[in-house]
């Protein structure tokens, strides 16, 4: 693989990420041909040493979307940390795929039953409505109550759920740092 | 298995060695790679990823200095909390290391 190859295929894995950001990663491995050329190495040999640009661009983005989520806790930040390791699991079955499919089917399971919830809530409280006086005073109660509760305990489900989603998400995140401090040339040499 | 084993070993020991390096005095990414590569079997665009997260959490910050040829170098230097982790992680690893070796030394 070319240097051209290598940044070119390392800069397509990052898009997405702030444009400063990418700018930053890339003059790294620029730099990094720049020595390899001036310790006498080849370009090929270069690249070879470096590493697959793909996966190393995922875990670049792993890092930037973690950082970012850091700075700034917001639900889009971290729909991209979340994002970024799929991307990551994509590339990596061994890494994250069995991890995350469990994951992801807790994560929609517990997110239908909030929703359920808070539909189940509102219908209670909606069928309320036209009855007026005519229905026993208790039942009404009883129902309102009840859909007053179901919104609540949605509302509640919704807040623990989105605590999950991050709690598992930097679990996921240290759980990929673990892989992927590792050594591309560990995987070569075996 | 031994390879295996390998694995889990440089794994953990990764970090350790780069604030190790560190510690030395201040480096750029490339230095760090081949002494990385040459002792402990890093793949070198690792390093990179590495670097960023240690970055992230306050245990090296950047630099740019000039080099005698070409342009800046991005020098990495420990930050305290770099030092500190460096020294903690240190006395850990060589308790660990003097409990493996005394178990290995039993064996017949």
């Amino acid at each position: 693989m070319t240097r051209g190859e290598f940044l070119g295929e390392l800069r397509a894995g990052l898009t997405g990420l702030r444009q400063q950001d990418i700018e930053d990663i890339i003059a790294d491995y620029e730099s990094h041909f720049a020595d390899g050329r001036a310790a006498g190495r080849s370009d090929d040999d270069v690249a070879r040493a470096l590493g697959d640009p793909v996966r190393l661009a995922r875990e670049l983005r792993v890092e930037a979307g973690f950082k970012r989520w850091q700075d700034e806790r917001s639900t889009r930040n971290l729909a991209g940390v979340v994002l970024a390791l799929l991307g990551l699991a994509t590339i990596d079955f061994m890494l994250l795929l069995p991890a995350a499919g469990t994951i992801i089917a807790i994560f929609l399971g517990f997110a239908l039953a909030v929703l359920g919830f808070c539909i189940g809530g509102v219908v209670l409280l909606i069928s309320l409505l036209p009855i007026g006086f005519l229905a026993d005073l208790g039942s009404q109660l009883g129902r309102g109550l009840a859909g007053a509760g179901l919104i609540a305990g949605g509302i509640g489900g919704g807040a623990l759920f989105v605590i999950v989603v991050e709690w598992t998400a930097r679990m996921l995140v240290k759980y990929a740092r673990l892989h992927y401090r590792l050594l591309t040339t560990a995987a070569q040499s075996v | 298995m031994t390879e295996s084993l390998q694995i889990q070993l440089r794994k953990g020991v990764l970090e350790m060695c780069v604030l190790a390096l560190l510690s030395a005095g201040d480096n750029y990414a490339y230095e760090i790679a081949s002494r990385m590569a040459d002792s402990v079997g890093m793949g070198e665009g690792t390093v990179y990823p590495l670097m960023r997260r240690m970055q992230n959490e306050g245990l090296v910050t950047t630099y740019l200095k000039e080099s005698e040829s070409g342009p800046s170098r991005k020098y990495y230097r420990l930050t305290e909390s770099g030092r500190a982790t460096f020294e903690a992680q240190r006395a850990e690893w060589q308790n660990f290391e003097a409990n493996v070796r005394k178990i290995l030394g039993e064996a017949t």
